[in-house]
């Protein structure tokens, strides 16, 4: 697996929309977007598990995230997000 | 006919203060740029204006765009579950923040520089904080514009006055008749899709005159409906019903009513049977007998609920619709159209007054294409280098005293045929565009 991009720091090379993996329905992948963002999301298997990946294409970034990760994340204020972004807008 | 001068717009406002009570209104005020700008100033800067309904952003992240006056404005559902509306402009260069009318984001992010706000509008993230603005660029003197809001069953009103009165004085008792189109049942009233939006050539003010209560021209411009069966009324009764307004405040409504229809006709009889629920008994017993409630809030926005009937002949079905006249130069407009639908209702009952409210009102709606026809055609003429010396009549009614036992507030004037409303409307309309700041 992929270790997480940090933004800002050396980037996967950005895939093409044709190589997006295609799982089964429960797999993805999935759209998110608004006018600001589009991330795609899917399920990413590991030979003992799964992660969730969620990539952006415009940026070139992905991210994989584990249960405990999701579960912290299930809890986490809304602020969270807003410190994440105030410490790296992307630019 | 006295002619009011061409030149001046603070002569012709004063030629109107005196003219609007003895019934007369000159034909200039459709289409002018002097009368339009002063406008935008003096009534929409001053005035509550209608942004949104609730509805439209039930959940947190979700966000609509509207305008008041030239100025466009976020209305947004915050990560708290709260209301904010903000201007729609970055305030690093002024660049347009938010491109979609609707759309759900915890975040704006400025597709110029990037800066970042919260959806409540604060300034949150700016690129090269460190390497650029060397971390000093105090961030909490930058974030979005915001814009004084209050709600009202549902309706999100916001100004741009400081000074502006409360919207409960603002209303000034036209609640009573707002209830009608509000509070449909438990639950309140919710927007039923995305509102229908197009440009015209229209200036916004003959709309909400014939909003405030225009019976008059239902039968003629709206012939066919009558005539093929769409709509419950004849010309021989046409004329029987209520005309109320809030002296001072330009709030109108026009309740037309036909002899011998039931009680609340064209509603599903288990949402009257809760009605009493939301309304109180006064209430009830204005609306039971109301076939058409035809009203509007100074100064723009627009209501009408009446029973329309799907296939000629057949029992009308009772449709909600909200508009707003949002003007955008002398004689155009963007029109806004939502269909309001009661939260409590079943799914066929909405789906069934959502297809009178689109067989009669939106864009390709029977009645809307009648009344823009004449609206659009008689702003043109108002422009006119003859016309725009004239004045017109607006005397209906002028010699009728008010009802002293109905049981709504305001002054209140029988039949639904009159042109009280209108001398309300424009007499108000008058005092704002006089008023020195």
């Amino acid at each position: 697996m992929e270790p997480p991009a940090t933004p800002g720091a050396s980037r996967p090379p950005t895939p093409s929309a044709a190589e997006v993996p295609q799982g089964t329905d429960n797999d993805g992948p999935i759209v998110v977007a608004n006018e600001f963002a589009d991330v795609v999301v899917r399920k990413a298997h590991t030979r003992n598990g799964v992660r969730l990946e969620i990539w952006s294409p415009r940026r070139g970034t992905v991210i994989h995230l584990d249960a405990v990760a999701l579960d912290c994340l299930s809890y986490q204020e809304p602020e969270l997000i807003t410190e994440l972004l105030a410490r790296t807008p992307g630019a | 006919m006295s002619s009011p001068p061409a030149g001046d717009v603070q002569r012709l406002l004063e030629t109107m203060q005196v003219g609007v009570p003895e019934g007369r209104v000159p034909a200039r005020i459709f289409n002018d740029q002097a009368v339009y700008e002063r406008e935008r100033e003096r009534v929409f800067g001053r005035v509550w204006c209608f942004l949104a309904h609730e509805s439209e952003v039930p959940k947190p992240g979700d966000y609509v765009t509207r305008y008041i006056a030239d100025n466009n404005v976020i209305v947004a559902r915050t990560e708290r579950g709260d209301l904010k509306a903000s201007l729609n402009m970055c305030r690093h260069r002024g660049n347009m923040m938010c491109k979609s009318e609707m759309g759900n984001s915890s975040h704006f992010r400025c597709s110029y520089h990037g800066w970042v706000y919260k959806n409540s509008g604060e300034l949150i993230g700016v690129p090269y904080f460190k390497e650029g603005y060397e971390s000093k660029l105090d961030r909490k003197q930058w974030g979005l514009v915001p814009v004084r809001t209050e709600t009202y069953a549902g309706l999100v009103f916001g100004t741009l006055d400081p000074d502006a009165e409360p919207l409960e004085e603002y209303l000034g008792g036209f609640q009573f008749y707002l209830d009608i189109y509000l509070k449909q049942g438990p639950g309140g009233s919710v927007v039923h899709g995305p509102p229908d939006h197009w440009v015209a050539e229209t200036d916004w003010k003959i709309c909400v005159e014939n909003f405030s209560g225009d019976g008059y021209h239902t039968p003629v411009a709206h012939q066919f409906g009558f005539h093929l069966g769409y709509f419950p009324s004849s010309g021989a009764t046409h004329s029987q019903g209520w005309a109320a307004h809030i002296p001072g405040k330009g709030h109108g409504i026009g309740l037309g009513h036909t002899p011998g229809m039931p009680p609340f006709a064209g509603y599903p009889p288990e949402l009257v049977a809760q009605m009493g629920e939301t309304l109180s008994p006064a209430q009830m017993e204005v609306f039971s007998k109301t076939r058409t409630a035809v009203g509007s809030v100074f100064p723009n926005l627009s209501f009408l609920i009446q029973p329309f009937s799907l296939v000629p002949g057949e029992p009308g079905v009772r449709f909600c619709t909200m508009r707003l006249y949002h003007p955008t130069g002398p004689g155009r407009m963007e029109m806004w159209s939502w269909c309001l639908v009661p939260a409590a209702a079943s799914d066929e009952y909405k789906e069934a007054a959502y297809k009178a409210y689109t067989l009669a009102f939106g864009q390709a709606g029977m009645f809307e294409q009648d009344d823009f026809e004449n609206w659009t055609r008689l702003t043109r003429v108002a422009g006119s280098s003859v016309a725009k010396h004239l004045e017109f009549p607006y005397v209906m009614g002028i010699e009728r005293e008010p009802l002293s036992d109905f049981p709504g507030p305001g002054h209140v004037v029988s039949p639904y045929v009159t042109d009280t409303n209108f001398r309300g409307l424009w007499g108000t309309y008058t005092d704002y565009m006089l008023k020195e700041s």
